[in-house]
């Protein structure tokens, strides 16, 4: 896969923070004053690294999220990423996923894949390579034609995926991706995903409720308490890649789910 | 027994009623004054033709100006007013407020101000038009899925690529809907404007023969509009399918398009 | 902005309106002649208010507007109930109404006048015509706006047929049926008034067509107001009470 030329100095060196959080608060306005939605966050998010954040409802973690994403400002403290800050979105630096595709309806499926380079005014030719090659990569070849309606929800996250691919950024955000899909199909994606991830070699933050997905995807798990979101935890998944369904019945990741659990129950 | 199709149903239906327009007046159970056989009725139609042809011109002009400002005006209008939730929230009520109010009420007033020619017509029937284009047109615009705009958002789009990559196409359907109903309200008001007061068209043909109880060529006038708006809804319906091949299905979109619909009720009207 | 700010503009825009109304004819920026300054039409109103004629006129209206609505009312709704409640039926005239809506019902005005004159019946027969078909649609939508999910619970707990129209079609329906009335009442006074424009010798809408032909402008826009005046009152009462009945819906 064709990497931007310039990408080779934005990755830096192993072990470098592809995103660094530096003490990130934030409060919002509300009827009634302001309401404070994070508290103090400091995280470091290594490169390659596949890190899941937890936590209960309204805890801030989309927000924090969006924040990464360049989509929202926070109130205090510092969001890098790859050592630069983030104060627009940025879709060659990051790309972001939604809980809910959002296929443009009008727009093939083909079409929904090269729409940021078209935003960017990359030449047809070349629009049309790269977004024929993210659709082999989420395995959706000969589905360039269809549009939307006449696709799955699974079948659409992926679209979503190949999108937010396009660009070739090196950080991923995914804000719940699969959370609208049946449990069969969100394993399958999960499965998808690490294999996207472990050919492609991106940076992940992946948000998700489900704990099973959590531990099964990550490298790293970050637990978020109840708002104000602050971390309470930070647990490192140790078992080996790649990840089978197998696993899912060890003992080990049933422990891990258990702290995650007993964290969040603890915060809340 | 199984019952026959739907269509057939149909179709067996206008057949009957096109036989009982026929055959009703001609057994004389109804007066040839008040309902003319449909023979006679096609056949002053055809002796006309000039006539009513004539007519009809000056009917689709008039409708042709009206829908400009009825569609042009009520898309445009609704469009900033929906999309923009201060003026929403300001004007919007007042305007379905107005709603209520029979806008043929207005008519003399167009007459006083233009005179009987084509001129109070195309005003009435634009105005009779515009509001319930602008209420179906603002509803419409918030069946688009801000989740669009917030994808877009974080692709780098900038705001005029938000507005001519992802609103502007997202309004397609509103839009189609909007000039669907447009064209039928703004017949509907040509037609009774040209019926109260007018020197031509084909509204003013009926009332002109009406008055010297000539049935047979009123009964004509009403054929010819009923089949010109029947045309149009056809037109409007295969134009709309062609241009909208996609359904549009957003969290919105219940709700909103809830709206919509009581605006579309209007046609009913007159 | 807060509701307060709100209200604030729109009573602002109004006085503009309304200042406009006054000062443009005065001005002499506008032909008084075509447009009577608003002072003057008030005047008139309040002049015409006080005629028997204008009594009698108004009279007449309201009682064509009742019956009509009376008459429309139940026909409408029992066809709009009929075309949601059975499949079949509704499969072959459902398409229809779409075609229906698009015509000009006015022109069949000329056909209710040849064979009823143009007195009281004719524009309340043409009224009721032209409600009916309005009520028939919201009824169908009324009765297909009911869940189904909501159905099948009641029916799952024994419920009779009486039961699940009390206790579920009527509370469920009550919003939109309220919407109904009212939106079958603009179209019932809008078909009235087409009614008495076109031929008829009593009723406020002849008083307005007349003052029209004459040019007695300040008497029309004086008619104008009154009439806007009581749509939009009616329109609001009625709409506040939907409001009370909605507070579940969605």
């Amino acid at each position: 896969m064709q990497h931007v030329a310039n990408l080779s100095d934005v990755r830096g060196r192993v072990g470098e923070a592809a995103i660094e959080v530096d003490r990130v608060s934030h409060v919002y306005a509300g009827p009634e004053g302001g309401v404070p939605a994070l508290q103090d966050i400091s995280m470091s998010v290594g490169v390659g690294r596949f890190v899941v954040i937890v936590g209960p409802s309204g805890c801030g973690k989309t927000s924090l999220l969006m924040m990464m994403a360049g989509l929202r400002h926070q109130t205090e403290g510092r969001i890098l990423c790859y050592g630069r800050p983030i104060p627009n979105p940025d879709p060659e630096r990051v790309g972001v996923i939604f809980q809910e595709a959002s296929l443009f309806p009008w727009l093939s499926t083909l079409d929904n894949i090269e729409f940021p380079l078209s935003l960017r005014g990359t030449p047809r030719e070349e629009r049309r390579r790269r977004s024929q090659a993210m659709l082999s990569l989420v395995g959706l070849d000969g589905f360039g034609a269809r549009y939307p309606h006449e696709l799955s929800g699974g079948m659409k996250q992926r679209v979503s995926i190949a999108r937010g691919l396009v660009q070739d950024p090196p950080v991923l955000l995914m804000d719940e991706p699969f959370a609208a899909l049946d449990e069969q199909t969100r394993m399958t994606m999960g499965h998808e995903l690490l294999r996207i991830w472990s050919t492609t070699k991106k940076t992940v933050v992946f948000i998700t409720h489900s704990l099973t997905e959590a531990v099964y995807l990550a490298d790293e798990v970050l637990v978020m308490s109840a708002r104000p979101g602050r971390i309470i935890d930070h647990i490192q998944v140790t078992l080996a890649r790649p990840r089978t369904y197998e696993m899912m019945a060890t003992d080990v990741f049933g422990r891990l789910r258990d702290r995650i659990w007993q964290q969040i129950r603890k915060a809340d | 027994m199984r019952w026959p199709a739907p269509s057939t149903v149909r179709w067996a239906m206008l057949v009957v009623l096109l036989a009982l327009w026929e055959f009703v007046p001609t057994t004389g159970v109804i007066p040839e004054l008040f309902l003319p056989a449909l023979s006679k009725t096609l056949y002053v139609l055809w002796v006309d033709k000039h006539i009513y042809f004539a007519a009809l011109l000056v009917t689709l002009y008039e409708v042709a100006l009206s829908m400009l400002i009825a569609c042009g005006l009520g898309i445009l209008v609704g469009a900033v007013v929906g999309g923009l939730a201060v003026l929403r929230n300001l004007l919007l009520p007042i305007f379905s407020s107005l709603y209520a109010v029979p806008i043929v009420i207005l008519y003399p007033i167009f007459t006083a101000w233009f005179g009987i020619g084509s001129q109070s017509k195309i005003a009435f029937a634009g105005i009779y038009g515009f509001f319930p284009v602008m209420l179906s047109t603002a509803a419409g615009i918030r069946t688009i899925d801000p989740q669009f705009v917030l994808a877009a958002r974080s692709m780098g789009a900038t705001l005029p690529q938000l507005i001519t990559r992802v609103i502007i196409p997202a309004s397609v359907p509103t839009v189609f809907a909007g000039l669907r109903l447009g064209g039928a309200l703004t017949i509907i008001g040509v037609v009774v404007a040209e019926m109260l007061t007018a020197s031509a068209g084909i509204g003013y043909l009926v009332t002109l023969n009406r008055t010297i109880l000539d049935s047979p060529r009123v009964f004509a006038g009403i054929l010819a509009i009923l089949v010109l708006s029947i045309a149009y809804y056809m037109l409007a319906r295969a134009l709309e399918s062609r241009m909208v091949v996609w359904q549009s299905a957003g969290k919105q979109t219940r709700a909103a398009s809830r709206d919509a619909q009581v605006a579309v009720a209007a046609p009913a009207a007159a | 902005m807060t509701r307060l700010q709100i209200r604030l503009t729109r009573l602002a825009l109004l006085a503009l309106v309304m200042a406009a109304w006054e000062i443009l004819p005065r001005s002499g920026v506008v032909n008084p002649l075509l447009l009577p300054p608003l002072s003057l039409v008030l005047q008139t109103l309040v002049d015409l208010l006080g005629r028997p004629a204008v009594h009698e006129a108004v009279a007449v209206t309201a009682a064509e507007v009742i019956v009509a609505f009376i008459i429309a009312v139940p026909l409408g709704a029992a066809a709009g109930i009929a075309i949601a409640e059975n499949d079949y039926v509704g499969e072959i005239f459902k398409p229809v109404l779409f075609y229906v809506f698009s015509i000009p019902k006015s022109i069949f005005l000329p056909m209710f006048i040849l064979m009823l004159g143009i007195g009281f019946q004719q524009k309340v027969a043409y009224a009721a015509f032209t409600t009916a078909f309005v009520v028939l649609m919201s009824a169908t939508a009324a009765v297909e706006s009911v869940r189904q999910d909501h159905i099948m619970v009641a029916r799952s707990y024994g419920a009779t047929q009486m039961q699940i129209l009390l206790r579920v079609y009527v509370p469920s329906m009550m919003p939109v049926l309220l919407e109904t009335l009212r939106i079958s009442m603009i179209f019932n006074f809008t078909g009235v008034m087409i009614a008495e424009m076109y031929a008829s010798r009593t009723g406020i809408g002849h008083l307005i067509s007349n003052w029209g032909e004459n040019f007695q402008m300040p008497q029309l826009f004086a008619g104008v107001i009154v009439l806007a005046a009581v749509a939009i009152a009616f329109n609001e009462a009625v709409r506040a009470l939907e409001a009370r009945c909605s507070t579940w819906r969605t």
